[in-house]
């Protein structure tokens, strides 16, 4: 089966700067895809190409197996749920929603049929006549996202909806927005810089670099295996160990990635010794800095906040430990970040 | 020192402070042209001495009644509202076309350029632009010289060169307002519209149409009243054309009669009365 999107040779120059670098992706039907990277990572642009706002200066797009690169954005089967949400602010919230019905041709009972579903599908039944303004940024939200769905779209394009709305908001939008692609089924296709966003949503995470795409797959493999040092450090926290303090902890004597979480201290086996340089409190737990004994490293754990760890202090000795398995090699011959 | 006693001393009297800042333009507005505008349409009121041409203080209606009552007002009154009705709406039908070109398509430079090309004749003289239009009109003027190979001719002066001249003079003042309101329209919302299936004129239809319908009022505005008030174009591009303000004009000069002249002025004022109160229910005076 053709894939949702195919991206193929996709390159983007804006002047003397490279958005996307020959980019080739598949997102598969019913997909919760991510793409995750820094400001000016090239993501947001890649998603403007699949909607049809730029022009690839090569490459081609593909949907559902039709090559769409040289379609109008309104000849495409995809919508989009904007940043800045973009509502019509001389239209009601029940106007903005049925906007791609009317241009459709949607007989008028029909499309406020419709309209009012999606309405109610994003919980914002009863706010038809309002005006854009007088909504909160959250509800806002929602009319952008009710406005998109509407159209029965094959595959929903976000930028960073989220990203305007504050932590509370954004952990229950999350939520809603898992819920609603369970129940549409159809693709979604959501560009993030929030890697926690990525992780706790996405069926596969593309990390995006400089415009290339430095890891794919699932937030499982991106989060245990970065493949080199940006994503250990931009997805989720690592302390990056030199092949010299690898081999101390009795790993390949390599570059290697830990996640703090899990490094253990004093375990029964011994393990490197060293010295607390910090102890941070964090609420659910302390994130405890060690300098190690005589290679000149440091390194972090996480410790819950419970027994041995609110015990902890600076300057106390303890031992370190890591499991080989939780440890993530790097590629010697990744791109520098 | 001083000036930190005074802020001082004014910073808990608001009523002292809006005094000191209001006192000046207050007095300007009310003496020089509220009064002014007051003595003129109460000269409507007055006559004229018959032998001396002096205005004597002598109340009547008499000049009133016979702006409001005779054809030739009422001929002249239609002819101005065509006029400035028709100006308006060529004004509208360049403007908007070419403010968009300026917000949504030039670069950055080229917008630049564009905005100092529409501002630039604003440095002129009106009357070095009204003639340099009655030279373009003349029997062996440009146009007749560019129209002629196609069969054409110059209008000439008269209705239609004091349409043109009319229309080229307040196209700035036109394009201006609507290229504020175009500029206000964000990129993005056009971007949602295309999203949403739009092809670009019924974007165009449905959303920017709407959303600068504002500006292109507050436009109207100035091409309208502007027009309305105009004679000296009227005088120099329109042959024996005659508008409301060529009628004033005639009335104080060559008639001597200013009550009259003052009479005939309470039609334009009324006009424009009524377009402003027109106007103002469509909120567009918001956006000037």
């Amino acid at each position: 089966m053709d894939p949702a999107i195919r991206l193929r040779g996709l390159h983007k120059r804006f002047g003397d700067t490279i958005a996307v670098a020959d980019l080739d992706l598949d997102i598969a039907e019913g997909e919760f895809f991510s793409m995750l990277g820094p400001s000016g990572s090239g993501k947001t642009t890649v998603l403007r190409i699949i909607a049809g706002f730029e022009q690839p200066t090569s490459g081609s797009v593909a949907l559902f197996g039709r090559d769409v690169t040289a379609l109008a954005p309104f000849a495409r089967p995809v919508n989009t749920v904007f940043q800045d949400y973009a509502l019509f602010p001389h239209l009601s919230v029940i106007a903005n929603v049925e906007y791609g019905l009317r241009v459709a041709g949607v007989a008028r009972k029909e499309r406020r049929a419709k309209a009012e579903e999606a309405l109610a599908s994003v919980r914002l039944a009863g706010f038809e006549d309002r005006r854009p303004h007088e909504l909160s940024g959250g509800q806002r939200q929602r009319v952008a996202l009710a406005r998109a769905i509407v159209l029965r779209p094959q595959a929903l394009l976000l930028d960073e909806p989220l990203g305007a709305l504050d932590l509370k908001l954004r952990e229950q939008m999350q939520v809603e927005l898992k819920e609603l692609q369970r129940s549409l089924g159809i693709t979604f296709v959501f560009v993030t810089h929030d890697q926690d966003e990525a992780l706790t949503l996405s069926d596969r995470v593309a990390v995006f670099d400089a415009g290339r795409v430095v890891q794919l797959g699932t937030p499982r493999e991106v989060y245990d295996h970065p493949r080199n040092p940006f994503i250990a450090s931009f997805v989720g926290s690592s302390t990056l160990l030199e092949p010299d303090v690898a081999e101390r902890f009795g790993l390949p004597a390599i570059a290697t990635a830990v996640r703090p979480e899990r490094v253990t201290l004093d375990a029964p086996d011994g393990g490197v010794a060293g010295t607390i340089a910090e102890v941070i409190y964090t609420g659910p737990e302390h994130r405890i800095v060690i300098d190690l004994d005589g290679v000149g490293a440091r390194i972090t754990a996480l410790e819950p906040n419970i027994g041995a760890a609110q015990r902890r202090s600076r300057g106390d000795r303890v031992t370190v430990s890591i499991d080989p398995a939780a440890a993530a090699p790097l590629e010697s011959d990744a791109p520098a970040a | 020192m001083t000036s930190h006693r005074v802020s001082t001393y004014l910073a808990p009297r608001r009523r002292l402070q809006l005094a000191s800042l209001l006192t000046a333009p207050v007095l300007w507005l009310g003496l020089v042209y509220i009064v002014a505008l007051a003595a003129l349409l109460v000269t409507a009121f007055w006559t004229v001495d018959e032998l001396t041409g002096q205005v004597q203080i002598e109340w009547t209606t008499e000049n009133v009644v016979e702006v409001f009552t005779e054809a030739l007002y009422r001929t002249v009154t239609l002819r101005t509202l065509g006029i400035a009705l028709l100006v308006t709406l060529i004004d509208i039908a360049v403007a908007v076309p070419v403010a968009f070109f300026m917000a949504k398509v030039a670069s950055t430079r080229l917008r630049h350029l564009l905005v100092i090309a529409v501002l630039a004749p604003l440095w002129a003289s009106y009357l070095v632009k009204v003639y340099a239009w009655r030279a373009l009109l003349s029997s062996d003027g440009l146009i007749e010289w560019a129209a002629s190979p196609f069969g054409g001719s110059t209008p000439g002066y008269g209705l239609v060169g004091v349409v043109l001249t009319l229309s080229y003079l307040w196209l700035p003042y036109v394009i201006m307002p609507i290229y504020a309101g175009f500029d206000r329209v964000p990129d993005r919302l056009l971007e949602a519209s295309a999203d949403l299936g739009a092809q670009g004129w019924r974007t165009l239809v449905s959303v920017v149409l709407p959303m600068i319908r504002p500006a292109i009022i507050a436009g109207s505005i100035f091409a309208f009243s502007l027009s309305l008030g105009d004679y000296i174009s009227t005088k120099i591009v329109g042959g024996a054309t005659q508008m409301l303000g060529t009628l004033v004009y005639d009335n104080v000069g060559a008639a001597n009669n200013l009550p009259l002249a003052a009479a005939i002025s309470f039609i334009p004022i009324g006009i424009i009365l009524v377009y402003l109160a027109a106007v103002r229910r469509t909120g567009a005076l918001r956006s000037l």
